[in-house]
């Protein structure tokens, strides 16, 4: 499995447009632009709606209203994340995939912070009904904060376990 | 230059970023108080040019998401000053950065401008074409706002 997973790898960052890719000092930088595109829509309507949970900041709208605003543009931005995302590990796959902090952003931290979106998403409908929203809620919305805080701090990591 | 030499020196500014905890700690607070600001900001702009949260009032949506945009750009700016603080000497005349601070004025002047309009704006007869190209300019600077920093140290092997 493992193996194969490497051999996936190795061809991926040795495709035509991996090389374009990593081979400029111009195109990386656009790429990467891509990927914080994305996360600044993705997580920033997540935690603009955690917040709101918590009670934080003003409440013109209720959480669910707010939600429910922020729905289509909040699943866009990840969508440019991951198409900016897959693109920055195409340009050096197998390096990636062996680094640690890596593995623990997308083996671990991403899918369950992605579960655990949906489910607060799911939930917001009825928990942000009243402005004044139950202590589950405010308790998930914390836990959602921190969750990508930690995914964006693993992140921030990989290039201390670079190695070779 | 003597001024960043000496910023680089003090004591505070050493400390914050000689450990590793401390300073990817203070780069992702930079990383993610730019996901709040650029979110919020790109949310209420894409509200105004038409093409998110139609239902909802702009004001309103606008109230709710302003302060974490304030809150975001104050947070991203003491970051932000601390990592710069932290190598200053290397952005003492360094192009690509000076350009990334005029740009991200540019986009906080424009955020400024469509938070002070967004009540005039919002009418009945719908949001006035002069708005819409406003709010696109804004969504615009955030994203080469976004590039440009991401270009310094591509282009300059800094930060």
């Amino acid at each position: 499995m493992y193996h194969l997973l490497y051999s996936f790898c190795e061809w991926l960052q040795n495709t035509g447009w991996a090389l374009n890719i990593s081979g400029s000092t111009w195109s990386y930088p656009y790429v990467q632009a891509i990927h914080f595109t994305g996360l600044s829509l993705w997580v920033g309507t997540n935690i603009a709606v955690d917040l709101h949970l918590l009670g934080i900041g003003p409440k013109r709208l209720t959480s669910a209203e707010l939600n429910n605003a922020l729905f289509a543009w909040n699943w866009t931005g990840l969508a440019i994340a991951v198409t900016g995302g897959f693109m920055l590990f195409s340009t050096a796959a197998t390096s990636f995939i062996v680094n640690p902090a890596f593995q623990m952003k997308l083996g671990l931290l991403v899918p369950l912070g992605i579960i655990l979106h949906i489910v607060v998403q799911q939930k917001t409908k009825t928990w942000g009904q009243a402005k004044d929203t139950p202590g589950v809620a405010k308790f998930m919305g914390g836990l959602e904060l921190l969750w990508w805080f930690a995914v964006a701090t693993a992140a921030a990591s990989i290039p201390y376990f670079e190695h070779g | 230059m003597h001024f960043s030499m000496w910023l680089a020196h003090t004591t505070l500014i050493r400390w914050l970023n000689d450990s590793v905890v401390i300073s990817t700690f203070v780069e992702v607070l930079h990383y993610f108080s730019m996901f709040l600001l650029v979110g919020s900001i790109v949310l209420v702009d894409l509200r105004l040019i038409g093409v998110a949260a139609k239902r909802r009032n702009a004001t309103e949506l606008a109230n709710d998401l302003f302060p974490i945009m304030w809150v975001g750009l104050a947070l991203n700016f003491l970051s932000g000053f601390i990592l710069y603080a932290g190598g200053a000497p290397d952005y003492y005349g360094n192009h690509w950065f000076y350009l990334k601070l005029a740009v991200i004025l540019a986009a906080v002047i424009f955020g400024i401008m469509v938070q002070a309009n967004v009540k005039n704006w919002d009418r009945p007869a719908g949001i006035p074409v002069g708005a819409k190209l406003l709010a696109f300019v804004s969504l615009a600077l955030w994203i080469v706002s976004i590039w440009a920093a991401v270009e310094v140290p591509a282009l300059t092997g800094v930060g």
